[in-house]
């Protein structure tokens, strides 16, 4: 077990330090680079020179890479460039609120999705599993944007039963009921998205144990239906929905751009695009390696998890079904 | 060996006749004459054009891709033309048959000039993608060892960071133009096109035929290329035709954000961002840009679907499977 | 007529698919008599696994249906019955195990649990009542250290323990009737004599009849009391073991035994093959299903599907070369064991 997660650490580390070259790299191609970005624009050339040199911009790009790989390695995200805040600071926050976002809709298609991909898988093609089929489809093809501009439309502006925007109303910060109300909306939309997929995902996976060799053991032996289903197929069926689950852990601290653009949540999603658009560079590169660490440690925690669940799957023995 | 396309249909027809679908089908008589076998892409079309969705979502796209082409013939606006005499005018209103927007663009026109955006991103995202993760693919599943590792890395660091992300930044930092968007976009979604002809080659390297062509002296690329790659091509066909849908929804979020589509050129997306600050003016606005962008991706995902429904001998579609069922109840003896 | 424990009469069973209608099995007849052991032997794909699967009526769940016949156990119709009823009698007087032993027992449950669970459901043991007697049948079916392995899940033992806990899971309710379908094709040949020792030890022990499934020959020479010879979805050929063996009369019979190496023939000799495949379902020649691949095929054959013809008093065969023979009645008198 701790060789097995060793191993899986240290590859790991390998991704996460690959993409802080990738990410330093693709800031440093930009047209200009970020030297011109950082400085104030309208400097004389010896001001500009003078203001690169105390900021690290005049060494070498090996050089700037370490420092900032060295920084990272020490919680340091850096500064802004533009009011020398530090980001650190900035960015835990907004974690939290798109949390508080992502995690609502994760478990509230979480609750409807699996359970209703599972009596679906047991109806295949009756008005159930149509009906899902047809969600899942409008799930994948919608732009969630326009279906969240659409509710606004409707229950904010036309029918006024949910706040337009916001986390809190003005006045009401910190209320647990207010928040829940603005929730609502940005809840729906994101939730179909992962409606869409999981519901397919649990169907097809309930789909596939119940075509297994053991499930017509348990039906030779004389269980009932019910019991099959519940019993000897879910059990088996949860282990791939798990790791799934277990892989979109990350997507709760940065998957909501969209829905928190439309509904002006004050989140991570809102803030990178705020940045991108002001270009502050060095945020951008501290919201990337965040997030990528969140996915190479949902993917850990998903491998952990699968081995939890599935006694076949000991961490650290060969011969295990893979993922 | 007779492959009999009508044979669910005509077994079921004549249920009203009796049991005579029960008869086991004759082999037909060797000297009955014998028809070249369908091509494969010939069998592929005749599953495809029996699925009601698949084809529906055909003649959506092909409709789409008229109108892309017809614009400038079906509207005498020019879409980028500001007229703010007659901004925000409703439906009908006046010879503009949707209205103009706020700063009095023809909202029909901006429509049609805006499927010509999304289809040209959606397809080119999807041909690239396709190129790039074949080549990578195809390499790495065909070399194998440290060639395969490295290749693999890549996909997987490349998989790690969050797509959106990924093309935010760097439509922020290239500058928003309509080839970075394009080639952003296909960076960032090769990688299952890749995993998926690595998988096809694992598999068809220790075949007999890839064995027979290398000791006759093709070479190893004309073996990848002509040999290989043709016979992953329906799984990448399907992959990429979900792509086109795929990149047809970032490029309208993109736009969406502000770090798309730049005015005067007009999208779906950047329709939108604009509808949703005139939300109270008129509501109307946003939703023509949305539907259009739901109907064409929609069309696009039933296509794929359809084509993998029909490459894959297991999958009926919904209809003939429910005519199976009922006809199961039909001559069962026993109830369940 | 004395009564036999399982009589299948005439029983057509078949899955709908795009190209129609198959019948995997075509009117076939069968019965098992108390205590006996019959196998049913063919190749793969001549509708032997069906047979089985309707008999327990799982065959609804694979996608299948018995379009026709009677299956009959103490003279009740199987066929006639609700899946409810059904689910009364699997697993408590009729038990059945599959091929593949590893794939057939549930990964995420102690081998423990799921022979308890038989028992817990047929026989509303408490659950530490029923563990107890689930070490117990893990004894008898010779697993060492049964309390130890109880606990462990099934990829922890290897084939032919898995395959002996299937056969625990079978007999637990101590049926009167278990179909094994193809139990050692999936093992070793050193465990494939131990399961069959097994069984036959089992067979004396606890009195039960068996419905043995097996493309294997050799198995059938060491098991059975009476055969049955299927071919492309109907039986060509049934007799007592003896009769079988020592007068095989329809040429698929023939065939199979002089392609068994060292059965008859010389040794270094060639080995005997059946030119030809088997049809694929649905696509049956014309006449007698076997006449492509015959050698001695006549023009009757191509035209004329054979009746049974009655060659000896408890042995039938589907075949025009016996033509002057009566034609059977339909059922069998009850055989004795051997």
């Amino acid at each position: 077990m701790t060789e097995y997660l060793i191993r899986r650490i240290a590859q790991s580390v390998v991704v996460i330090f690959l993409i802080t070259i990738v990410t330093f790299l693709l800031i440093h191609a930009a047209p200009g680079g970020p030297t011109q970005m950082m400085l104030s624009p309208g400097l004389t050339p010896e001001v500009m020179e003078q203001q690169a040199k105390n900021l690290g911009l005049d060494k070498p790009l090996p050089v700037q890479y370490l420092k900032w790989v060295g920084g990272l390695l020490q919680g340091d995200l850096g500064y802004t460039f533009k009011n020398h805040l530090p980001i650190g600071e900035l960015i835990w926050p907004r974690i939290g609120k798109t949390f508080i976002l992502m995690g609502s809709a994760w478990l509230v298609s979480i609750l409807i999705a699996i359970p209703w991909g599972i009596y679906n898988s047991t109806k295949v093609y009756g008005l159930s599993d149509q009906t899902a089929s047809f969600i899942s489809y409008l799930g994948f093809a919608m732009p969630t944007f326009w279906f969240g501009i659409m509710l606004q439309q409707y229950f904010s502006l036309k029918l006024d039963w949910f706040p337009l925007s916001d986390m809190y109303s003005r006045g009401h910060e910190g209320e647990i009921g207010d928040l829940f109300m603005h929730l609502v909306l940005p809840v729906t939309v994101l939730s179909l998205g992962f409606l869409a997929s999981y519901m397919k995902y649990a169907r097809a996976s309930m789909l596939e144990v119940l075509d297994q060799d053991y499930i017509r053991t348990a039906r030779a032996k004389g269980v009932v239906e019910r019991k099959v289903v519940f019993r000897h197929a879910l059990r088996n069926a949860l282990i791939p929905i798990i790791t799934l689950l277990g892989m979109d852990l990350p997507i709760l601290v940065g998957g909501a751009v969209l829905t928190e653009n439309v509904f002006n949540w004050p989140g991570m999603g809102r803030w990178y695009v705020e940045m991108a658009i002001s270009r502050e560079y060095s945020v951008l590169m501290a919201i990337t390696i965040v997030t990528a660490v969140m996915v190479v440690i949902g993917n850990l925690l998903a491998d952990i998890l699968y081995s939890v669940v599935d006694p076949r799957v000991k961490l650290g023995k060969q011969g295990g079904k893979t993922a | 060996m007779s492959i009999d396309n009508t044979g669910l249909s005509g077994a079921l027809s004549s249920q009203s006749t009796g049991p005579a679908p029960l008869d086991p089908k004759p082999v037909p008589p060797a000297d009955s004459v014998v028809k070249r076998p369908p091509g494969p892409w010939v069998m592929l079309w005749k599953k495809f054009s029996r699925n009601p969705f698949a084809m529906g979502g055909l003649i959506v796209l092909l409709f789409f891709i008229i109108i892309a082409f017809l614009a400038p013939l079906l509207t005498p606006y020019d879409p980028a033309a500001i007229d703010l005499m007659n901004a925000n005018l409703g439906p009908g209103a006046t010879d503009h048959l949707l209205g103009t927007d706020e700063l009095g663009r023809d909202i029909f026109a901006r429509l049609l000039y805006s499927a010509r955006i999304s289809l040209l991103i959606g397809f080119s995202v999807a041909l690239a993608s396709v190129v790039i993760g074949s080549v990578i693919g195809a390499i790495s599943g065909y070399f194998g060892g440290w060639v395969d590792t490295v290749f693999m890395r890549i996909v997987d660091v490349m998989s790690s960071v969050p797509t959106l992300f990924l093309n935010i930044l760097v439509m922020a930092i290239f500058g928003t133009q309509i080839k970075y968007m394009i080639l952003i976009l296909a960076l960032t979604s090769w990688m299952s096109i890749a995993r998926l002809v690595r998988g096809n080659f694992l598999q068809l390297r220790e075949m007999q035929y890839v064995e027979a062509a290398k000791a006759i002296g093709v070479s190893n690329w004309d073996i990848i290329f002509r040999h290989l790659l043709r016979n992953a091509s329906f799984p990448i066909i399907v992959n990429a035709t979900l792509m086109v849908g795929g990149a047809i929804l970032s490029e309208s979020a993109l736009s969406y954000l502000g770090l798309g589509i730049q005015a005067p050129a007009t999208s779906w997306g950047l329709m939108l961002s604009n509808a949703q600050e005139f939300m109270l003016i008129d509501p109307l606005q946003a939703l023509y840009p949305g539907l259009c962008i739901l109907v064409v991706v929609l069309a696009v995902n039933f296509i794929g679907d359809g084509i993998r429904d029909a490459l894959d001998p297991r999958q009926q579609g919904i209809k003939s499977r429910r005519r199976l069922d009922k006809w199961r109840k039909t001559y069962s003896k026993s109830e369940n | 007529m004395a009564e036999n424990l399982l009589e299948i009469r005439k029983l057509t069973a078949g899955f709908a698919t795009e190209h129609g209608l198959v019948k995997a099995t075509d009117e076939i007849s069968i019965s098992i008599g108390k205590g006996q052991t019959v196998c049913l032997v063919g190749e793969s794909g001549s509708g032997k696994s069906v047979t089985s699967l309707a008999i327990m009526r799982l065959i609804e769940y694979a996608g299948g249906m018995i379009l026709d016949g009677g299956i009959h156990f103490h003279g009740e119709d199987l066929t006639a019955k609700k899946q409810e009823e059904m689910r009364s009698i699997r697993g408590d007087r009729i038990a059945m195990i599959f091929q593949d032993p590893m794939s057939s027992l549930n990964p995420v449950f102690t081998v423990g649990e799921q022979i308890a669970e038989s028992l817990r459901l047929h026989q509303e043991k408490s659950p530490g009542e029923a563990m107890k007697q689930a070490i117990e049948l893990l004894r008898l079916v010779g697993i060492p250290a049964p309390e130890i392995r109880a606990k462990q899940y099934p990829h922890e033992l290897s084939g032919g323990m898995c395959q002996r806990v299937v056969i625990a899971i079978a007999l637990a309710c101590r049926p009167e009737l278990l179909i094994a379908d193809e139990p050692t094709t999936a093992l070793d040949v050193t465990v494939q004599a131990q399961i069959l020792d097994l069984l036959r030890n089992l067979q004396e022990e606890l009195g039960m009849s068996i419905l043995l499934i097996t493309h294997d020959m050799g198995v059938a020479a060491e098991m059975a009391d009476r055969i049955a010879v299927m071919y492309a979805g109907a039986i060509v050929e049934e007799g007592s073991a003896i009769d079988i063996f020592d007068q095989p009369s329809h040429p698929y019979t023939v065939g199979l035994l002089q392609s068994i190496p060292g059965f008859e023939g010389e040794r270094g000799g060639e080995l005997y093959t059946i030119r030809g495949t088997i049809p694929p379902l649905g696509q049956l020649p014309s006449g007698c299903r076997f006449h492509p691949r015959c050698p001695h095929a006549m023009d009757i054959c191509r035209s004329q599907e054979p009746p049974d013809f009655l060659i000896s008093g408890q042995h039938r065969a589907a075949c025009w070369l016996f033509e002057d023979k009566p034609v059977w009645s339909g059922t069998n008198e009850r055989g004795g064991k051997r």
